[in-house]
């Protein structure tokens, strides 16, 4: 669904834990989830750095639509920096 | 033979969803369907032991998973390892890849079963011994039967012939062989059934994910038109529209027009492919309207679309999550939505 966004002309960048899955399809623009059952945030950090966890997701997330891309590429809430260029398993 | 058969934590008897984290466990002898593959085996070959993993544990804690099933492997020393069939269960199908690549690297045959679609082949294709299942266990008998054909046969060392012939997934590899006639010759006879309409069969299938030309960036998301997508299986409470729980042809919208959050009052998630009560708790997990909202307040995005998309993102086909994902991207490129932001669970 991603990448027909995507190939519409509309960036979509794609939340997910399985997130190595998602560049493998093909997904342009991929953001690394949390976890399969609370993707965009942990319960267990308590409320506040679970919202601190959130919104450096989401905000991953925006960097990522404003991002030029050649490829599948994973975009790590944990070091927001560095992008790192993912390539289609061989 | 010794066999060691590899399970989720659904086939293993651990239960459902709500046993997905659970950590990799090792039982003695045959568990759930490990008794049909036992029948299927010689008089001379047994299920040493079981290995269970919670589907979840498996792909988000993999380290510790691979270093468990690699222990229970060097423990139990098979001849053979068994894992799956997946079928169409998508962490299922991953984990019995890796179950299948640990074993193949310690020396030991290792095949499984998936639906030719589980994301699984498309990961483990190439490397592991994948013997095509439909999508449901009803023939599971069946496929425990082929599986266990091809164990034994890598088992006992015996060379294995191509895919069609054995009756497992191409794993794209060709080895060097003799045709009664030159490829010249047969590239003609091709074109000339393909010219004619008469059946033909590559000597080269390519079955790559589709490639796509990624968007241009939007540059600027503060003056962006953002709009959301779950499939998360993600709508109002009561579920009014019937959203199926798995394998869904449709998607729905609903407005989040004028709200701050999603809250467990007034939706729900219906999706059958995970454990929902943490979500069910704080709907915002697989849509974060909270902190979007927020980020709108604070001038980071120019707007939220006031409609959200969803659909529950298990079991669906390639072909049918195409033509959703066309059909979201129409309605958006109507509405003048500028980025998107999806949650997969």
């Amino acid at each position: 669904m991603a990448k027909e966004i995507e190939r519409a002309g509309i960036p979509c960048s794609l939340i997910s834990a399985l997130f190595s899955l998602a560049l493998t399809t093909g997904a342009p623009r991929v953001v690394r989830g949390a976890r399969i059952e609370h993707v965009c945030g942990d319960p267990r950090l308590g409320s506040e750095k679970d919202r601190e966890y959130g919104m450096r997701i989401v905000r991953t997330a925006l960097k990522a639509i404003q991002t030029e891309v050649a490829g599948p590429t994973l975009f790590d809430p944990a070091d927001p920096e560095p992008v790192k260029e993912a390539s289609l398993a061989a | 033979m010794r066999i060691v058969h590899f399970l989720n934590q659904f086939f293993g008897g651990l239960g459902g969803e709500e046993k997905a984290n659970a950590e990799v466990q090792v039982f003695d002898g045959p568990v759930g369907p490990g008794r049909a593959l036992q029948r299927s085996l010689g008089d001379n070959d047994e299920i040493v032991a079981t290995i269970v993993s919670g589907d979840n544990y498996f792909n988000e804690e993999k380290t510790r998973a691979v270093a468990a099933v690699e222990k229970a492997l060097s423990t139990y020393k098979p001849d053979a390892v068994v894992a799956g069939p997946a079928l169409n269960a998508g962490r299922y199908g991953l984990a019995c890849g890796e179950v299948c690549v640990i074993a193949q690297r310690m020396g030991i045959a290792a095949v499984t079963g998936m639906f030719p679609e589980n994301p699984g082949v498309l990961e483990y294709g190439r490397r592991a011994y994948i013997v095509p299942t439909g999508e449901t266990p009803t023939e599971i008998a069946k496929q425990l039967d082929a599986m266990a054909k091809l164990a034994l046969k890598l088992a006992r060392g015996e060379e294995m012939g191509p895919a069609d012939a054995e009756g497992y997934i191409p794993r794209g590899i060709r080895k060097a062989g003799l045709r009664d006639e030159p490829g010249a010759v047969r590239a003609v006879s091709m074109l000339a059934a393909r010219l004619h309409g008469r059946p033909y069969k590559t000597e080269l299938p390519i079955e790559m994910p589709e490639g796509i030309e990624p968007a241009a960036p939007f540059v600027d998301v503060t003056t962006a038109n953002v709009a959301l997508v779950t499939t998360g299986g993600l709508v109002p409470k009561g579920n009014p529209d019937r959203l199926v729980r798995g394998g869904a042809k449709e998607y729905f919208k609903y407005s989040i027009a004028g709200l701050d959050s999603m809250t467990p009052e007034k939706w729900e998630c219906v999706h059958r492919g995970f454990y929902t009560d943490i979500v069910n708790e704080n709907p915002n997990y697989i849509l974060p309207l909270n902190i979007i909202r927020q980020l709108e307040g604070q001038g980071e995005i120019g707007k939220i679309y006031d409609l959200y998309f969803s659909t529950s993102g298990v079991g669906t086909t390639v072909a049918d999550s195409k033509r959703l994902g066309e059909e979201i991207a129409r309605e958006m490129k109507e509405a003048r939505v500028d980025a998107c932001v999806m949650v997969a669970t």
